[in-house]
């Protein structure tokens, strides 16, 4: 092919691609495209098998730890087991009363419905544009679907292909989540920032203090009410309307290997559109 | 060609391999390193614009797959890097490891300018990654490019070698 008709071909490409990225303008990173479907059916089942050679090399290196290690460790376990079953019957005993109030005031649990645990393969929650795959097995997952560890909210699942989902992470520069301080029930929207989280529209008159718990609000459709997102480091003051909230966030995305999947919310049919 | 492609793919299969087991062995591996772009940096020095920017584009949507953000970003800014690589080396001729890597380099500078330049047009949060990553990667792909780039081209000739050796007719003195 000749250098001119090359350097055709390059400006058509070009112009295409800008023409699918304007069209994901109004909601980056809410996938849906064909070809990003194809590809990453593709490449998902190569990075899940990375993710098992990892594990079985994690287990290699277990299974030579010395059997004074396993005992010490075993004795610590037993110890968390029995402290961990009283926490347990202190939780049950508080489950029932909320339940019992619940149903009084016909409240709607954030964490209502079945939770399904998936595997990650595949986890990049440093770079600039973070993600994370999951294997999903046999069920697959659905857009939108709010993806929670036992720490907090991690994101929501933006593809899916059969057995993998691709999940944005609340850190994602793309990502907003509606939340709200847990202690003065101030509402806000949680962004990623340049040292963790942020807490924006926030008014400077709003009570919030460094330690004050952040949790989702559940106005935005997606996320239930009450998810840890995170904890506020620091309040400066910002502009002439809002407060500059920083939050360290609830969950160590570093250290995720399993997470659960939470039932998808009806998103309002204008918002899916959007 | 279909043999081109076939290495291609297999390029790209390593790199996918490479880059996965890479961020699972160190979170920052990601920032420090774009095996994509060092792919797309070795396919446009061979010198073929289509081929720059054919594996620019393959590179930079599998990279896509791989991260958040608006699907066609890296695809974006690799088949531009894959061309301009290409359109370069037909000029100059770049085969010391020192200008691969000035070029492997220079390229990881460019990706991110042009990825910087369509966050800002396209994403809602208009933050940039740190200077000190900036420079941490282009480091990080030059080098890589070029021992890559060295490894292969031994290997090539030792290949060459062998072959010609196997050709030579015996000589019965």
């Amino acid at each position: 092919m000749s250098e001119r008709r090359t350097a055709w071909l390059l400006f058509v490409v070009l112009v295409a691609q800008l023409i699918v990225l304007s069209l994901q303008a109004p909601s980056p990173g809410a996938g849906g495209n064909f070809l990003e479907n194809l590809l990453l059916r593709l490449v998902a089942p190569v990075t899940h098998s990375v993710a098992a050679v990892s594990a079985g090399a994690r287990g290699a290196q277990d299974a030579l730890r010395s059997r004074d290690d396993l005992a010490r460790e075993n004795a610590t376990l037993r110890r968390d087991v029995e402290r961990l079953e009283l926490e347990v019957l202190r939780l049950s005993r508080l489950e029932q009363e909320m339940e019992r109030l619940g149903a009084a005031l016909d409240y709607s649990r954030a964490t209502e419905g079945r939770l399904r645990v998936a595997d990650v393969v595949y986890a990049d929650h440093s770079s600039w544009l973070r993600t994370l795959i999951l294997y999903t097995g046999e069920n697959d997952a659905e857009r939108n679907q709010p993806v929670i560890s036992d720490a907090g909210l991690v994101g929501r699942v933006v593809e899916v292909v059969p057995g993998y989902a691709k999940v944005q992470l609340v850190t994602d520069r793309a990502a907003a989540v509606g939340a709200m301080v847990r202690r003065t029930r101030r509402q806000g929207v949680v962004r990623s920032g340049r040292d963790g989280l942020e807490l924006d529209f926030l008014p400077r008159q709003a009570d919030v203090q460094p330690g004050d718990q952040v949790v989702t609000s559940g106005i935005d459709g997606i996320y239930p009410r009450g998810l840890p997102l995170g904890r506020v480091v620091t309040v400066d003051e910002g502009d002439e309307l809002f407060l500059d909230v920083t939050l360290a966030p609830a969950v160590d995305f570093g250290s995720l290997d399993q997470v659960y999947l939470l039932p998808p919310r009806a998103v309002p049919v204008e918002d899916e559109e959007g | 060609m279909a043999m081109t492609i076939v290495r291609y793919v297999a390029a790209l299969l390593v790199a996918i391999l490479a880059h996965a087991a890479g961020v699972w062995a160190a979170a920052e591996f990601a920032l420090a390193v774009d095996l994509f772009l060092v792919l797309t940096v070795l396919y446009g020095l061979r010198g073929s614009s289509l081929g720059g920017l054919a594996g620019g584009l393959g590179a930079g949507l599998v990279e896509d797959v791989l991260t958040a953000g608006p699907f066609g970003l890296h695809g974006f800014a690799n088949t531009i890097v894959g061309y301009g690589v290409a359109r370069l080396t037909q000029r100059l001729v770049v085969e010391r490891p020192s200008g691969v890597l000035l070029v492997a380099a220079a390229a990881s500078l460019v990706q991110q300018a042009i990825l910087a330049s369509l966050v800002l047009l396209l994403l809602p949060q208009r933050e940039l990654p740190e200077p000190m990553w900036l420079g941490i990667r282009a480091v990080g792909c030059g080098v890589v490019a070029t021992v890559v780039y060295v490894a292969t081209q031994r290997w090539r000739r030792g290949a060459e070698t062998r072959k010609l050796a196997r050709g030579k007719p015996l000589r019965l003195d």
